[in-house]
């Protein structure tokens, strides 16, 4: 019996152990090195140094970039966090409300269709097309007589962290609209049955009714946003290099620049750990303080 | 309850004008696939001219008309020709962008393909026997494992982008295929694992018993009462998948120091940083191209995809 439970265990354990290998070669152990090579200054091909947390104190105190990248970083987060907690579900309640199940799949897969070109042509399609000398939105200005307007969006110091903002105007493309819709479907139909009986239709149903209801949905889209918010720099990347100057700088980018442009791989994990302790707070703060209702009632 | 009409028509009104907006930037880019340099340096807005050559002479075979026509080439020269050879010659003039761009982004198209399908055959195989296991024995350390694997979810890629690039090069997978597969089945695998370990959870216990008296081993349950019962899982895990790794940009840029294994993403970022960038013709066409294949992946998937998502795969 001994014999059999012990060959019971490891034939599990065989069949998880691909799993198991992969998570501790490509992540915990990449985790770990992060924390371990933030404590010292560390150049590929060169001695390292231990500093403790030299690294830290630099980027936090005496880095010139620190405060105006987090200060970009914050209002890209903050403006995403804006915009993808209400337009995408704004649209999924239109969609909702729509007579007829066909139309409403229509505009699903309208509204879906765009996740399918990839991320670095989007921002390369909205760089060529609208933000270039004779683009649409340059075009635009000068077809309406504002010709005095017309910049290079992306490299007038004004304009650019606003024009990085704005890519994917208006901001409903993609699974957002999909996850509200799925929230809205899952309203119990007695629940709206007796709104319609109190009366209580429109907008009054909307902020009332189905607000609440998808709140677990507004929960994810929120923690989504923020984790994704911290750390996105490709799109900066590819866009302005962070221009001009240090104009559109943010963190990642930072870090980034930091372990393939100067090599400081000590001072580049540092960075990632400075982002990954304000991701996980923020997170923590999320799950606990913003509760969504089935979580209340469980509570209650 | 039934909603006034005028009502509906609001709505559709108002959804209309969203979806235009979304989609104009992709309409802009479509219809500039087909425009030569020359055409750019004109206007940056118009219908292709190889379009307009292409209307003309089939509107001279609707009339019957068989006059010669005058042709003009993506470079100013003209010439006077007969309309079948204008139509060929239309359309030479057309396909010059596409085929330029084609002949570019092949090899990272390639390169493309293999990464993602290697990544969701491995994403696959190891999530799903690992998310069996775990739906479905209870053995020592099961608890241990679950969290070992849901804590990952923990660590944002920012994290690990820097130390990941050190392991792969100690490694000495710099330049090579497996530094981006194996990365992504560990980091894929684990959503996947969530996936299908709530769809097996589902699955009747009876099932699997009768497998069992009947003398079925852990491969034979898994072929036979597994893999037939879960398609429409693994379609989901695999769309997810291959979504992700398509639009894989950094790692595959910072992985290939010397550039021969680039996949689309990065391939798009290095052309668009090369002398190319200033043909805009040339680069409208890699975008789209570069769509092509998840948007026939989308025709044939929305379906499942969208069913995955609506009924509540995705909620916190």
């Amino acid at each position: 019996m001994k014999q059999e439970k012990f060959s019971f265990t490891f034939t599990c354990y065989a069949i998880i152990l691909p799993t198991l290998a992969l998570l501790f070669t490509f992540i915990y152990l990449p985790v770990g090195w992060a924390f371990s090579r933030s404590l010292y200054d560390f150049e590929i091909g060169s001695e390292s140094r231990f500093v403790g947390l030299g690294n830290f104190r630099e980027y936090l105190f005496s880095d010139p970039t620190f405060w105006p990248s987090m200060l970009h970083m914050g209002a890209l987060t903050f403006f995403l966090v804006c915009v993808r907690l209400t337009i995408p579900l704004v649209v999924a309640k239109l969609i909702h409300s729509l007579s007829t199940e066909k139309s409403r799949y229509v505009y699903r897969t309208i509204f879906l269709a765009p996740i399918v070109v990839p991320g670095v042509a989007l921002q390369l399609i909205w760089m060529n097309l609208v933000y270039s000398d004779a683009g649409l939105l340059n075009e635009t200005l000068r077809m309406i007589g504002l010709a005095d307007f017309t910049q290079g969006w992306l490299t007038n110091p004004d304009t650019a962290l606003l024009a990085i903002m704005v890519i994917g105007f208006p901001f409903v493309s993609g699974i957002d609209v999909l996850i509200y819709y799925a929230g809205l479907s899952s309203i119990p139909e007695d629940v709206n049955e007796s709104c319609a009986l109190e009366g209580c239709v429109g907008i009054r149903k909307f902020f009332r009714i189905d607000v609440p209801l998808v709140l677990s949905q507004l929960k994810l889209i929120l923690i989504l946003t923020i984790i994704n918010g911290l750390q996105a720099f490709e799109n900066v990347y590819i866009l302005t290099e962070g221009g001009p100057g240090y104009e559109t700088t943010v963190p990642g980018l930072w870090m980034y620049y930091n372990a393939f442009k100067f090599q400081r791989m000590g001072y580049a994990c540092a960075i990632g750990v400075v982002l990954f302790l304000m991701i996980l707070t923020l997170t923590i703060i999320n799950i606990k303080y913003f509760r969504s209702a089935e979580e209340v009632k469980e509570g209650a | 309850m039934r909603r006034p009409r005028y009502q509906n028509v609001l709505l559709h009104a108002i959804l209309i004008v969203l979806a235009s907006l979304t989609l104009t930037p992709f309409l802009f880019t479509a219809n500039n696939i087909f425009r030569t340099k020359k055409e750019f340096d004109q206007s940056f807005f118009s219908f292709p001219d190889a379009f307009e050559g292409l209307i003309k002479v089939s509107a001279l075979y609707l009339t019957g008309n068989d006059d010669q026509v005058e042709v003009v080439d993506g470079f100013g020269a003209k010439e006077i020709v007969s309309r079948d050879e204008a139509f060929g010659l239309y359309i030479d003039y057309a396909q010059q962008g596409p085929s330029k761009a084609w002949s570019v982004l092949r090899p990272f198209m390639q390169n493309s393909f293999l990464v993602s399908i290697c990544t969701a055959i491995g994403v696959c195989l190891v999530g799903s026997s690992t998310a069996y296991i775990l739906s479905r024995y209870r053995f020592i350390g099961r608890e241990m494992v679950f969290l070992s694997i849901l804590s990952t979810m923990m660590f944002p890629a920012v994290l690990t982008l820097v130390p990941s690039f050190l392991l792969v090069k100690e490694l000495g997978l710099l330049n090579s295929y497996w530094a981006m597969i194996l990365p992504y089945i560990a980091s894929g695998q684990v959503i996947a694992i969530f996936v299908f370990r709530s769809f097996f959870a589902g699955l009747p216990e009876e099932l699997f018993e009768s497998a069992r008296i009947d003398g079925a081993g852990h491969l034979g349950i898994y072929l036979n009462i597994i893999l037939p019962l879960s398609k429409p899982v693994f379609s989901v895990v695999i769309i997810m998948n291959v979504l992700y790794t398509w639009n894989q940009f950094l790692w595959p840029f910072i992985v290939n120091t010397d550039g021969s294994k680039h996949v689309i993403a990065s391939g798009l970022f290095i052309m668009a940083r090369s002398q190319e960038a200033q043909d805009f013709g040339l680069m409208f066409a890699a975008y789209s191209i570069s769509s092509i294949p998840l948007l026939v992946l989308f025709i044939y998937a929305t379906r499942p995809f969208m069913r995955g998502i609506t009924s509540g795969a995705l909620k916190a």
